[in-house]
């Protein structure tokens, strides 16, 4: 019972999140520098909101319609998530480095989707047993292997753009957990307490990466510089005295 | 067949044990980040004269002066001064009366480093990287704080007058 509350909850902070960073982006006018992260965070939006609410009320929880929508939409997540690392990778080159960078990523992407289109129709009569999670497994531990090879990258180029690491360190966090999630539902041959650990570990994770984009995404945009008094900063400052006096 | 079902086996393993340490490696490295923001100015001194918090001197006679660590006398302070800055963010000069997100986030973070103090006390292991990053923390922390008051212009108004203007 308070399980189901909690990821009720859990369900309902990530849509909003997801909401607000949308509605950040746009009003901010930032979508052009987060495009990526835009088309992403709406297609989250699109596929919790419209379609999977569409076949959970049209066919209910334990129809195979949903079950289909269900996964094949969190392929094509995964598959876009893919496409959005590699635009971070656009963004922490430098040109020349993206020139041969470019190809090698494009090639990656073109084999990772045509053998996720061959192995999920290759699979479509069976698709809900066994196969998905270990596809869904590999295709989640090739988006972490990216990230972290990235995040490496930047760790060697020493590059300053902490909104970008941050950024990267979000999308590490939303495939590591389910990942591993998903491994364990392979190993244990689909065994309950996997299957719970799963279904709580996957939308806390996204919970985790909407948190860090939230902060990053804010904090890079709206830092401001504190207003210091004419006569400069004080002695002691009684942090005290602020207390309970409400105003920022 | 089989060699198919061998590499999937070691992906699976791989998947388990790779996700959970990346899964924590990439928390820890978003929380460094959070307290590697830079302040325009060393705000955390006022709060810290003002609040006799503790904190730096754990910090100084860890660095400068080499000592070893007293666990259970540093792990105290550092509570003691984690609960007063807390209670501070979350009720001085804030309209909102709770922490920000990055704030609770980072209250997870010094809960986990506390964690893994008591472990490295309990297998007796160096605790020092333990205790220097959590005074990292309450110094970000105590920043917070001192940046929040500084900015909130009193001049010479009375609490009744700032009360008043809210």
């Amino acid at each position: 019972m308070l399980g189901n509350l909690l990821a009720t909850a859990v369900e309902y902070t990530v849509q909003a999140l997801e909401l607000f960073l949308v509605v950040y982006l746009l009003y901010r006018g930032l979508w052009k520098r987060h495009a990526g992260v835009l088309v992403y965070l709406l297609s989250l939006l699109a596929v919790d909101e419209v379609v999977r609410r569409y076949f959970f009320h049209r066919y209910g929880l334990n129809s195979l319609a949903y079950a289909y929508s269900y996964w094949l939409t969190d392929v094509l997540l995964a598959l876009e998530a893919f496409g959005l690392i590699c635009i971070f990778f656009r963004r922490a080159c430098v040109p020349q480095l993206w020139r041969v960078l470019r190809l090698s990523l494009i090639v990656v992407f073109i084999l990772v989707a045509a053998i996720s289109y061959l192995s999920l129709s290759h699979h479509k009569d069976n698709l809900l047993h066994s196969f998905i999670y270990e596809f869904e497994q590999n295709l989640f531990f090739t988006c972490v292997l990216l990230n972290t090879l990235l995040y490496i990258m930047l760790h060697q180029m020493g590059s300053a753009d902490e909104q970008l690491a941050l950024l990267v360190c979000g999308m590490g966090i939303q495939f590591a957990g389910p990942t591993a999630g998903l491994a364990l539902v392979h190993l244990t041959v689909g065994g309950q307490l996997a299957y719970l650990l799963l279904h709580h570990i996957a939308p806390l994770c996204t919970l985790g990466m909407l948190l860090i984009w939230t902060y990053a995404v804010r904090r890079f945009t709206t830092v401001q510089e504190p207003t210091y008094r004419a006569s400069g900063h004080r002695g002691t400052v009684p942090a005290l005295a602020g207390a309970g006096l409400h105003g920022d | 067949m089989s060699h198919m079902f061998r590499l999937d086996m070691i992906m699976a393993i791989l998947s388990v044990i790779l996700g959970p340490a990346l899964l924590m490696f990439y928390f820890l490295d978003t929380c460094k980040r959070i307290l590697r923001r830079e302040f325009g100015h060393e705000f955390f001194h006022s709060v810290v004269n003002a609040n006799r918090l503790e904190f730096p001197f754990v910090r100084k006679a860890l660095e400068e002066f080499n000592a070893p660590v007293d666990y259970e006398r540093f792990r105290m302070q550092l509570k003691c001064d984690f609960l007063a800055l807390t209670y501070l963010l979350k009720n001085a000069g804030n309209a909102k009366g709770r922490l920000s997100k990055e704030e609770r986030f980072l209250t997870w973070y010094f809960n986990a480093v506390v964690l893994k103090l008591i472990i490295t006390h309990w297998l007796r292991l160096s605790e020092r990287a333990a205790v220097l990053r959590l005074t990292s923390i309450l110094e970000y922390f105590a920043n917070v704080l001192g940046e929040r008051v500084d900015t909130i212009r009193f001049g010479d108004m009375t609490a009744s007058d700032y009360l008043m203007s809210l």
